[in-house]
């Protein structure tokens, strides 16, 4: 438990860190770092439902985006700068990590898992965002 | 209202700028797109064709007497990100197709915002949150923590030094993966307790191109396909030059200390 509260309070702080990185309004911080921890915990509340990693992180990723969304909206400001911060923490920065150790180290098989996995989680990311954007998109043509 | 011969080749000029500020920035091909089209009609051309891909804007419009002009601006670097440029600019479209203001204006504040710069201080502070926060996240220990928080600030000013000369970002990962993987490296061999793939980790959440990719493959599923695939590409190649950077710190280091 105090693992997942752990988790929870970085994903927050750790959205907050990039969104200073990427130059992002004072005024909008907060906001934008709430992404990172919404996204992270509907992660947590999916995966230890579904115990499946792919699927928890494609809702995870909906779920940030319609956070986003809502945020653009409400910040008057494009949703991307909201669900950039927001994905954040869902990025596989540590399975590309071992991927790329493990190809260095020469270790071809467990390169070739943590690959996978990193394009697994790439691509239920985008898939979540694309959704989201494909289902707002679908009004008629003016 | 009706431009003169002048006023559209001054109005195309801002336009591409725009373009520019909003891909150098980090914003979605898309978004460049949608912004071009919509300023162009607002300041009542008849008919705006705009095609962005991440390396290149050519934009051209057509007015109603069918005096028409084309433009390309080629892009060098687009993998800055600047969020509050790109609200700027953003909020400044929108408020275009509310109320038009005088090209001379629209120029001034375009000046304006591609004058702005990020504060330093404020990027270092973000990086060493950031990379102390996810080497907790992935489940490094305090210590680890603490060596990335002050490493993070190796990464970030190294980064923002090096983002400002002309060298490119495959250079750049390498030089700073190698630079990052030698101190690190080294502390790790001197103090045994800390861990090196958690420290690791947690820095290189700075440098990996994990949002580049996802972006890029977000791109791919939106339908910009060719601007997808080049930042997909571009992206496992800075992926690789990590690697190369770290791979020769680990040998070095292990002769060092063998």
């Amino acid at each position: 438990m105090s693992e997942i509260i752990l988790q929870l309070i970085t994903a927050f702080t750790g959205s907050l860190g990039f969104a200073l990185v990427f130059g992002m309004r004072a005024s909008h911080l907060f906001y934008a770092s709430f992404g990172g921890f919404i996204s992270w915990a509907v992660y947590l509340a999916v995966y230890s439902a579904s115990h499946n990693e792919f699927f928890a992180c494609l809702v995870a990723s909906i779920a940030a985006m319609l956070y986003a969304e809502f945020m653009a909206r409400v910040r008057k400001c494009p949703a991307t700068l909201f669900i950039i911060i927001a994905i954040i923490p869902l990025v596989p920065g540590s399975s590309l990590y071992y991927a790329m150790s493990n190809a260095v180290l020469g270790d071809i098989e467990a390169a070739a898992f943590y690959a996978d996995q990193t394009l697994k989680w790439v691509l239920a990311i985008a898939g979540g965002i694309s959704f989201v954007t494909a289902v707002h998109e679908l009004r008629l043509r003016r | 209202m009706t431009l003169t011969h002048e006023q559209r080749a001054e109005l195309i000029e801002c336009l591409l700028d725009m373009g520019q500020i909003l891909l150098e920035n980090g914003a979605e091909i898309s978004r460049v797109e949608d912004t071009l089209l919509r300023t162009g009609k607002a300041y009542g051309a008849r008919h705006v064709d705009v095609f962005v891909i991440t390396s290149i804007i050519i934009l051209s419009i057509e007015f109603d007497d069918l005096d028409a002009l084309t433009e390309t601006r080629r892009i060098y670097s687009s993998t800055g990100t600047f969020f509050h440029k790109i609200e700027r600019v953003n909020s400044l479209s929108r408020s275009l197709s509310r109320e038009l203001i005088p090209l001379s204006e629209l120029r001034a504040s375009l000046n304006d915002i591609s004058c702005m710069n990020k504060n330093d201080s404020v990027i270092i502070i973000g990086g060493v949150i950031a990379a102390g926060s996810f080497t907790l996240f992935f489940g490094g220990s305090l210590d680890d923590s603490v060596a990335a928080s002050v490493f993070a600030v190796f990464v970030t000013a190294l980064q923002n030094y090096l983002g400002r000369t002309e060298i490119n970002t495959t250079a750049l990962n390498l030089l700073v993966s190698l630079i990052i993987g030698l101190c690190v490296g080294v502390l790790c061999k001197v103090c045994t307790f800390i861990h090196m793939d958690k420290i690791l980790i947690g820095d290189i959440m700075l440098l990996i191109p994990g949002l580049a990719m996802t972006n890029a493959v977000r791109n791919i599923l939106v339908g910009n396909t060719i601007s997808g695939i080049i930042r997909l590409i571009e992206s496992f190649i800075w992926a690789l030059a990590l690697a190369g950077g770290f791979m020769t710190a680990m040998l070095v280091t292990d002769i060092i200390f063998s």
